[in-house]
């Protein structure tokens, strides 16, 4: 149910997107409870902003963008949040145990690569529009995300294990 | 498409592979066994990414973000009007713009990063995107340290850093944003000016009403 004074166009937006804004969060903390304060704050601004937004068709690219400014802007403090959380052995979720090799693949991958791909497979977003969220050229996305797949394939899937796996 | 056509076209986005792709793919034993493997790692890597979401994080989250501004606008109206009582002097309230507000949000809270993220464009796109809204940029404005593209407000403008004589100031040139009227933010001990120009709008944000005025009157005489 709607509260008085607020705004049924933002709140239907975060309603369609707010789980894979979530995940996006997640999967650039890699932890639950840094991705609700990265995904709150992002919110938080999005609301503020909300009036200048030109078409409301353009806001998940639009929550996405703001969400990935947030999370570099606090990049020390979510390094050292990190850093802490392994070391109490809370950053992997219980429900992830099967996404381990994912989750260490994608970690090793570059900033850049990973953010490519992590908008383009949870957002859906085409490289035009990735490339307009990190500030860049479609050509570069497409370097990075060819560099992200292959670094995948060669974690996940290395010629040799395949090998064995087939014969 | 060739094989190499195919391959490349896999590695960027596999879900949005053209028509000619499935067609080579069934000529192709290998291509067809690539794509197999790509798609069955795009599947695993999907299938990965999506974690569950706690319930009600959402309603909490949105909780948070609707109310939390609300609440901070009622504090800074009641610490304005303590002030003015304190002071003895009357204060005249003016409504934010909110594409003015957003102006001084993003100089406070985004400029740092945009520059850093940006690669600084030509200014010869600036000329062309100062033509397009309709203004023009003289010399006397200031010294531009940074020009720029960034996303502001669902839309791509043209950041625009000046140091003038009286300090700091931001320009973002929004071709093709027409607005009915002029509007004004105060915030962050900034303020900010959005104005009207015949082929779109500008927001300036500056540290003090004196250069804020200046510059409007330099684009206006223009």
């Amino acid at each position: 149910m709607l509260l008085p004074g607020r705004n049924p166009a933002y709140e239907k937006a975060v309603n369609d997107h707010f789980d894979d804004l979530y995940r996006f969060a997640y999967w650039l903390c890699r932890n639950r409870w840094q991705a609700e304060d990265l995904v709150q704050e992002a919110l938080l601004r999005a609301w503020r902003a909300w009036p200048s937004l030109r078409e409301e068709r353009a806001a998940k690219a639009w929550f996405f963008t703001i969400l990935l400014r947030e999370f570099r802007r606090s990049g020390p403090r979510a390094a050292r949040l990190e850093s802490g959380a392994d070391a109490d052995g809370f950053a992997v979720d219980p429900d992830l145990s099967s996404s381990v090799d994912i989750d260490r693949a994608l970690h090793e991958l570059p900033d850049q690569s990973r953010e490519a791909l992590l908008m383009q497979v949870l957002g859906g977003f085409t490289c035009a529009e990735i490339a307009g969220a990190l500030g860049t050229t479609e050509g570069a996305v497409m370097t990075r995300l060819t560099r992200a797949r292959q670094a995948l394939r060669l974690r996940l899937d290395p010629p040799d294990a395949k090998k064995v796996h087939r014969a | 498409m060739n094989c190499l056509d195919l391959r490349r076209a896999a590695m960027i986005d596999p879900r949005r592979l053209d028509g000619d792709a499935p067609a080579h793919a069934e000529s192709c034993e290998a291509c067809r066994a690539f794509l197999v493997d790509v798609l069955r790692l795009e599947d695993q890597l999907d299938e990965a990414l999506r974690v569950s979401v706690a319930d009600g994080l959402k309603e909490r989250v949105m909780e948070h973000a609707v109310e939390a501004p609300r609440l901070s606008r009622r504090y800074a109206l009641a610490a304005g009007v303590a002030l003015a009582a304190a002071a003895g002097t009357a204060m005249l309230w003016r409504r934010n713009d909110p594409l003015a507000l957003a102006g001084i949000d993003f100089v406070v809270y985004e400029e740092a990063q945009a520059i850093l993220d940006a690669k600084p464009s030509d200014p010869s796109e600036l000329q062309r995107a100062a033509d397009k809204v309709g203004v023009r940029l003289l010399g006397q404005i200031g010294e531009l340290r940074y020009v720029g593209t960034c996303p502001f407000g669902g839309a791509i403008a043209h950041h625009v850093v000046l140091k003038t004589a009286y300090g700091k100031a931001t320009l973002l040139l929004l071709p093709g944003r027409m607005l009915a009227a002029r509007g004004v933010a105060v915030a962050h001990g900034l303020e900010a000016v959005v104005a009207p120009a015949v082929g779109g709008s500008v927001a300036i944000i500056a540290d003090s009403e004196r250069n804020l005025a200046r510059i409007e009157a330099i684009l206006t005489s223009a």
